[in-house]
Parts: structure tokens; sequence; C-alpha cells
């Protein structure tokens, strides 16, 4: 009752006319941010902190135009992930596994319409857990040592199986790929340069946008090219069609249990400061293809596949407020901004800030509430217009992507360096799309491959070199079991789904002739 | 056969992995699994993967013709022109005119990609500069 | 009319110019701050608010913009800086220890300190050692002494990678503790103090080595406290309660300055501008106020003190690092 009195007093504090505006405000940059391939919710949060400042805004109305940027740009990546198959951030990665899909199959609109409610069911539930929860969440948080969030990683490929590839051969040789690359750099533990070959440039490894965008939007510039004209390829709008642009009831009703499902693991996954809202929404993406793809449609469109991982990012997203906010322990790249921010403006995010500044928590928490709602608002009736990105021809839109890609590093970085670098990671995008390898599990390598090994690493140090340490609490033992059986359990029972869908898939082409 | 290729140079760069990481300089402070250990279980992960693709590989792809090919390599050329050419040259005019140039290899007739280019070059240069306030490359010209 | 006002305005023009020209020899056109990383780190933060404080005292015409040049943790604006910048006067590049600490250990390759001119510092953030509330370890002799009999009982966690800052404050106590093997210290580096903090508070870790600042909120809720401050004296405020080390008769200070280098051959009217700028900065009550509220420590020093400060920390860091071993 008493976190109900203090989110009214911040919905008192929330609701003054300046505060909405930079909410609505920030809802719409956010969208875009979120949306432009290479700028993702932690450089949208950076690139608007001068903004903040030029403005002159308390404290409250600067967290309350950054948070709603963050949320903003958690809803808007996955809108290129659907529209373009690229995703415009790193947690809307998994969307483009069944998004694009069905955006291929004309249904784009409605893709979108469901994913912006898996978005708001996902922050819905999750700016609630905040406020119910975050005092016991803390607590939980604190029992993830080295040892468990190693095990935790080693959850998230294990259950990698079978999930972006039917090979699985060439699943593992993504994801071993992409942890490869995540090596390049300093290494934090010893501070020895690995595989950096003298090259300065290389020293703080390869940034994983650089990677993202050069694997998914400049690869499709290539795609596009080779197929130019001789009508086969993989080309967009012509074939792309933009369909109802609600969900019906009954889609909506048919994904809800899978909503609130991912939403419950994205939050948790949000929670832990070393995990983030990426993990979150893999995890959510996997698991529930885990539990309820009998019929192996995911990957190919389904749905569920969309509100899957939309809900269990924004959730995540929620979720890392936790540990920012209550342990000033930033849970993700944009929170780490936005703890930055708060302490610029003076206020010591903690254990104390729920009760040294009340008003800028609870006034946070409320605004996250009103945004959540103006951004389901804006952008239901938003995906009529971002469909029309398809009507343009691919001709004009594909450089335009292109453009928007570079100018998205260089801005952040100003490094030449990294550009050269994302033409590399373009041709070698270009190369594995034709080989049929998947590119997800490159880009999730890259994101967890250097915490999957600090982590070991830092258990390793804490026990002397003695293994046991990783199965050395009951939370560990429990995330090795579960990463066992998504691993084994798809093995075992891989043949069995494989023969009903190939029965499946008889019957589908049954009817199509 | 495209997959056995692909799957001998997997195997090979896996190797290369293995021998660059055994010559990581290891630091006069290390920590017990040392910075070597754990690039090399990846690295014979991707090895084995790289087998398993060259026993069982899946159905060739399309490879485009060379013209083609050719084609895919100027563009990746003028990307490179273009990442050289942005601190020189400006924001502007090497956005526009790396743009012109992909739209018209893309099958835009040669003045409308011009038009097309200089368009997506403003267009970009509004959202990002103007609006968002990103630092864009400067040149001679102050844009 | 036209011609008039044209004729008008030109001569206010060149009254300005005259007026400005009187008082400074140089006025930057177009100041330009370089963070060497990512928006939202440290030296991005030291740009950022520097170039607030800047505009909001009038120190400096229009804003000071910044640009985030990352890699090479801060190597590769060090690099653009000496190669490609050299002569520019309107540039100024945020730096700190660890600048210091990668100058020292050759981690900018082909790159060292001279090579650019030191405009002087903003403050500094002090060193810290702490443990959980309910550690049963009382001060840093009793933390040293069970270094010292079970070296492999404590693991001490950190921000910085090993033979970064965090983790030489340690060895710099450990080392005038009179513990040689220095290699027999655990030390476990995190992407930043707040995760190693909460490692500590998990049990994980034994005690916790980072910057005063980055501490703060937990030291305001009780959760850890602080054993020993690097500090020449007792800091104010909530950390006047902690002894320093030097109280504790191990005569250790690890400061980690915030300040600005220039390029090269900036001009020496350019240089006495930025170096009299960040004076106004450090002298004006906006900054005493912000340096307060994020626990940053008084370090005033500017020009060719600052230059010969840094030339100091940057000796002992190289022979600390080469007496341990991290360099050869």
């Amino acid at each position: 009752m008493e976190s109900l009195n203090s989110l009214l007093n911040g919905f008192a504090v929330a609701l003054t006319w300046q505060h909405v505006f930079l909410a609505l405000m920030g809802c719409f940059l956010g969208t875009i941010i979120g949306a432009l391939p290479g700028l993702g919710p932690s450089n949208g949060v950076a690139i608007l902190i001068p903004l903040a400042f030029t403005l002159g805004l308390e404290p409250t109305a600067a967290m309350i135009l950054l948070t709603s940027v963050y949320y903003g740009a958690m809803y808007g990546g996955r809108i290129s992930s659907i529209l373009l198959n690229i995703p415009g951030d790193e947690p809307a990665l998994m969307t483009t596994l069944d998004g694009y899909p069905m955006a291929q199959q004309g249904r784009a609109g409605e893709a979108l319409s469901l994913s912006g409610v898996a978005s708001f069911v996902g922050a819905f539930f999750a700016t609630w857990g905040l406020v119910f929860l975050a005092p016991q969440l803390v607590k939980v948080a604190l029992l993830f040592g080295p040892a468990e969030y190693f095990a935790l990683f080693t959850l998230a490929f294990a259950t990698l199986g079978g999930i972006t590839s039917k090979n699985q051969a060439k699943a593992a040789f993504a994801a071993a790929l992409g942890i490869m690359i995540a090596m390049v750099g300093v290494d934090g533990q010893t501070g020895v340069p690995r595989f950096a070959f003298g090259e300065v440039h290389l020293y703080d490894g390869i940034d994983f946008l650089v990677a993202i965008v050069g694997l998914f939007a400049l690869s499709e510039v290539f795609l596009f090219l080779e197929h130019r004209g001789d009508g086969t390829g993989e080309g967009k709008s012509a074939s792309v069609g933009i369909g109802r642009i609600t969900p019906s009831w009954k889609l909506l009703k048919y994904c809800t249990p899978t909503m609130l499902r991912t939403s419950v693991i994205g939050f948790i996954a949000g929670v832990l400061p070393g995990a983030g809202a990426s993990l979150g929404s893999f995890i959510s993406y996997s698991l529930e293809k885990k539990m309820v793809d009998k019929e192996g449609t995911f990957g190919t469109g389904d749905p569920r596949g969309v509100a899957a991982p939309e809900a269990g990012n924004n959730a995540a997203a929620g979720g890392a407020l936790v540990p920012m906010l209550a342990l000033g322990v930033p849970g993700s790249g944009t929170t780490a901004v936005l703890l930055a921010m708060l302490l610029a403006l003076n206020i010591t995010p903690g254990p104390l800030l729920f009760i040294s500044n009340p008003d800028v928590v609870w006034g946070l928490i409320a605004a996250l509430f009103l945004g959540n709602f103006m951004l389901l608002a804006m952008n239901i009736p938003m995906v009529g217009m971002f469909v029309r990105v398809l009507l343009i021809p691919p001709r004009i839109l594909m450089p335009i992507v292109a453009m928007i890609s570079f100018v998205g590093i260089y801005g952040i970085s100003g490094s030449t360096f990294d550009l050269m670098v994302m033409i590399v990671f373009g041709l070698l995008g270009w190369v594995l799309r034709k080989l049929d390898v998947p590119l997800v599990p490159v880009i999730l390598g890259i994101l967890l491959g250097n915490n999957m090994e600090d982590n070991l690493r830092r258990a390793m140090t804490i026990s002397d070199g003695d293994w046991s340490v990783l199965l050395g609490s009951p939370l560990a033992i429990g995330l090795w079991l579960v990463s066992i059986i998504g691993f084994v359990l798809p093995i075992l029972l891989g043949g069995l789904i494989r023969r009903r869908m190939r029965m499946r898939r008889d019957e589908v082409g049954a009817v199509q002739d | 056969m495209s997959d056995r290729i692909f799957g001998g140079i997997g195997l090979l760069f896996a190797l290369l992995f293995i021998w660059a990481a055994f010559h990581i300089e290891l630091s006069f402070i290390s920590d017990p699994v040392g910075p070597r250990t754990f690039p090399i279980i990846v690295a014979i992960v991707m090895a084995l993967a790289s087998v398993v693709i060259i026993i069982k590989p899946d159905v060739k792809p399309q490879w485009p013709r060379a013209a083609r090919l050719l084609e895919i390599a100027i563009a990746a050329g003028v990307m490179v022109a273009y990442a050289l050419a942005l601190p020189e040259v400006g924001f502007l005019i090497a956005t526009a005119v790396a743009s012109a140039f992909l739209t018209w290899r893309l099958g835009t007739a040669p003045l409308w990609a011009l038009v097309s280019g200089a368009l997506t070059s403003i267009g970009i240069y509004t959202v990002f500069h103007l609006i968002l306030g990103l630092s864009l490359a400067r040149g001679p010209f102050g844009f | 009319m036209n011609i008039t006002r044209k004729k008008k305005g030109m001569l206010l023009a060149s009254l300005a110019l005259l007026a400005s020209a009187s008082l400074h020899a140089y006025e930057p056109e177009n100041p330009e701050c370089i963070a060497p990383a990512d928006p939202g780190g440290g030296w991005d933060f030291t740009c950022r608010q520097v170039g607030k404080n800047m505009q909001d005292i009038g120190a400096i015409p229009g804003t000071l913009q910044v640009t985030n040049m990352s890699g090479g943790g801060g190597g590769v604006a060090f690099a653009a800086v000496v190669n490609k910048r050299r002569d520019d006067n309107d540039l100024i590049v945020a730096a700190s220890s660890a600048t210091a600490t990668r100058l020292a250990q050759g981690a900018y390759p082909g790159n060292d300190m001279s090579q650019v001119r030191w405009l002087g510092s903003v403050g500094a953030d002090y060193g810290i050692i702490a443990v959980a509330k309910d550690s049963p370890v009382q001060t840093l002799s009793d933390l040293l002494e069970q270094m010292k009999s079970d070296p492999r009982s404590v693991a001490i966690g950190g921000g910085s990678a090993v033979g970064g800052w965090d983790h030489l404050k340690v060895l710099l106590v450990a080392n005038k503790a009179g513990i040689e093997d220095v290699r027999t210290i655990k030390y476990v580096a995190f992407d930043g103090g707040g995760e190693a903090i909460t490692q500590v508070l998990g049990g994980a870790l034994q005690a916790y080595t980072g910057d005063a600042s980055e501490a703060k909120g937990f030291v305001d809720s009780g959760d850890i406290r602080i054993i020993a401050v690097l500090a020449p004296e007792r800091l104010d405020g909530a950390f006047s309660d902690f002894p320093t080390a030097t109280e504790q008769g191990i005569d250790v200070i690890g400061a980690n300055w915030r300040g600005f280098y220039a390029p090269g051959n900036m001009s020496d009217e350019a240089y006495d501008y930025w170096v009299e700028t960040i004076g106004k900065v450090y002298a004006s009550d906006e900054w005493k106020q912000s340096m307060a509220d994020s626990g940053l420590a008084p370090l005033d020093l500017q020009g060719p003190e600052f230059e010969a400060f840094v030339a100091d920390s940057v000796a002992s860091i190289t022979e600390l690092s080469r007496q341990i071993g991290l360099i050869k």
C-alpha cells in the first residue's frame, strides 16, 4: 500500500504540462532513434543528454525525458527488424526471426501492431514490477555471483540449438565466430591485448553495433545488388504487402499467454545487472519456442515469435531500471548512461535513492507508465505510416539504409576505422547469408562472449582455480540443469519433431497444390 | 561443394585462431584460467562445427555470375572510398555522391540518381545533425 | 540605406573584434572537446559538465562542442590529436589518471606525454578500500594481516582491468605494508565499480577498491564500510568518519584526477587562454557545487604545474609497474 501511495504522489509529480510534453517528445524521438539502424537506446539517450542540459531541465524532468527516449527506443527497434530485416538496435535482434517472415507474407502491419502491443505488455508489467518488487529483487540480483552468471550465459548458448537455423552445425559455427570476434581487444582480466595485431583501434574490441549494422544492413544492400532486376531475390517492396494494420482480437488472445510468460522472463533477466535486455529478449524467444513451438512454425512468421522477444526485451528494459535505481549498478549500456546522467544531476543512485529522492524515483516511475500508454497510443496509429517505408522502391531505400548505417556509426564514434570494419562485416554477412549460416548467433556471440568469459574467469580467480565452484550454489546447479535440458532435449526429441514437421509441411504443400 | 569449402576455411580459421591464442603474450600477473583458455575452447567448437559442415554439407547456394560479383566488389570499394572521403570532403558531398552511386547501380536512371543522392544526403543531415545534434564529418565548407 | 546599414554593421563588427582582441589575444571560433570514449563514460562527462559550466559562466563564446572518439582506452584519440590535429587551437581533450596509467605502461603505442600540452585539472577522486558492513575486517591492518597470512582468502574487486588504476592502488598499499610478491594478491576485474560493489555485498568478494564517488550511494546507506581513504587528509561530508591510510601507518595517496590536455603545437596564446578558462571553471561556485555533489575532491593545478604533476604521476606509475612486473 505504501508503494501505491508513493506512486500516486509520483503521478502528481509527473502530470504537469511540462513533464507530459517532455515524455511525449521523448517517446517520439526514442521511437525514431530505435528504428534507425546504428542508433540504439544507449546512444539515443547519450546524444539527447546535451538537449536536456540545453533546456536547463531540473532532474526529474530530465530523467522523464531520457527514460521516455529509452522506452521509446525499445519500442522503435522492432520497426526496422520487421520491415527491413535489419535490427534497429541489439535487443530487437530476435524480432527479425519471425517479424520479417511475417512482413514477407504480407502481414507487416499486423506484425508491427502486434509487437507494439507486446512491447506495451512487457513494459507495463515491468513497471509494476519496479513499483512492488524493486527492494526484494535487489536481493535476487545479489544471489548472482560470477559462477551463476557464467551458468546463465551458458544457458543462453545451450538453448541456441535449432532456434535460428535448421543446420545445428552452422548455428554453432556462427555462435563460435561471434564469441571469437568478441575476444578481440584488451583482455579485461589481465590487461593484455588479444588478436589485435598491434592495431590500437582494436584494443577496445569490436563494437557490436558496428557488427550488427554491417552484418544486417550492408549485407542487405549487397544482396540486393546481386539480385537487381532478376526478380528472384529477396527483393522487398514488390512482394511485401502491408496487410491489416491492427491485430485481430483472436490473434491477441492467441499471443497473450506468450506475452505474459516472456514478460516475466524478460523482467528477471533485466534485473540481473550482468545480463541485460538482449539476453532478456533472447531467452524469452528461445524458452518460448521450446515451450510452445510444437509444429516448428517459429522462424517462419509465427506471431508468437514476434510477441515473445518484444514483450521480453521491453520487460527487460524496465527490469534494468531496478539495479540502476536501487543499487546504482547499470544492467545495460543504456542504464549506464542514465546513471551517469543522474550523477551529473547530483543525484546519487543507490540503496537510499528511494528514501532520499522519492520525488525523482516515483515521478520517474509514474512517467514510465505515462510514456508506456503514450507509446502504445502513438505506435498503433503510426503503423500505417511506418509500413509506407515499404512502398519506397528498394533502389532508393537501400542506399538510404546504407547511408544511415554509416552515419549512425560515424556520428557516435567518429572513426573511419569503424566504418571499414563495418564494410568487412557487410561482405562477411553477405557470404554467410549465401551459405545459409544464421547471423543472429554471431551477434549473440559478440554481445555475450566477453561477459561469459569474464565471469568464468572471475569465478575461477575467486576459487583459486577450483572448477567445482561453477556448481557451488543451488542456483548455479539449477541453471546448469536448465541448460542441459535445453541442450539435450532437442537432440533427443529432434528426430521426432523433425518427422512431425515434415509431415506437416507435406500437408501444407498438399493444400497449396 | 560450397559448404565443403566453407567448412575448410572455417577449420583453417579456427586452427589459425588457436595458433594466435597460443601467442597471446601473458601478463606478469595472471588469473588461474588465463587469457588463452577460453578462446581456444571456442575455436575448438568452431573447428568441430566446421568438420560437421564438411561431412554433411547443405545444398549448394546459387552464386552470382562474375559480372555481379564485380558489381558487389565495386559497391564495397565505393563504401571504402566514402569512409575515407568523409573526413576530407565533409558529410553532405560525400554522402550525396556515394548514395547517388548506389542508387544508380540499383537501377535508378543516372539523373534521378543524382537527385535522390542529394535528397538522401540532405535528409540525413537534417535528421541526424540538425535535429539530433550528432557531430557529423565537417568538410572544408563546414558541412 | 542598405549601404549604410551594412557599413554600420561592419563597423560594429570590427569594434567588437577590437574589443575582444584587447581582452584576449586569442579566442576560439569552434571550441571543441574530445571525449576519448563513447557517450556516458567518465571522460564524456568531464567534457560535458565542464563544457556546460564554461558556457554558463560565459568563459567561452558559444558552446563547447563535444566529440566522442572512442578506442584503445583513449589511445585512438591521443594518436589522432598527435598526428592529425596537432596545430588545432580550438581543441581540448578530457584526460584522467587512466590516461596517465596507460601512457606510463606504454599502452598508447608510439605515444608519450610530451607530445601534447597539459592544460589543467578540475578535481580528483580519491581512492578507497571498503568491505561489506558485516565483514569481520575492521581496519586496513586487519585486511593486510589477512592478506599476508592467507593471501588466497581475500579476493578484492574493482572496476578497472588488471594493471589499471583500481588494481594499482591495492598494490601500492600492499607494497607499502611489506607484501613483497604482489602477485599473490587476488584482484578480480569488473566492468565498473558498481558491479564490483554488488559482488562485495553478495559475498563473492571480500573487499572493494575504487573511487570515493563510485561508492557514495553505498556508503550513505551503510551497506559498505570504508576501511581506508587514500587521501592526504580526511574527506568532507559523509566520508569524514573514515580514516585515511596514512593515519593507519600506510602512507599511500591514490588520486584519480580529471583534467584536460591540448594538441602539442597549440599556440602559446591559445594555451594560455585554455589554462585560464579551465582555471575560471575551477574557481566558479557552480563547479565547486558539482564537485561536492559528485564526490570529487579539490585538485587545483594549472599550466606548467599540472604538466609537472602529470609527469610525476606517469613516472611513479612506470616505476611501480616495472617493480611489480607489469612492464619490462
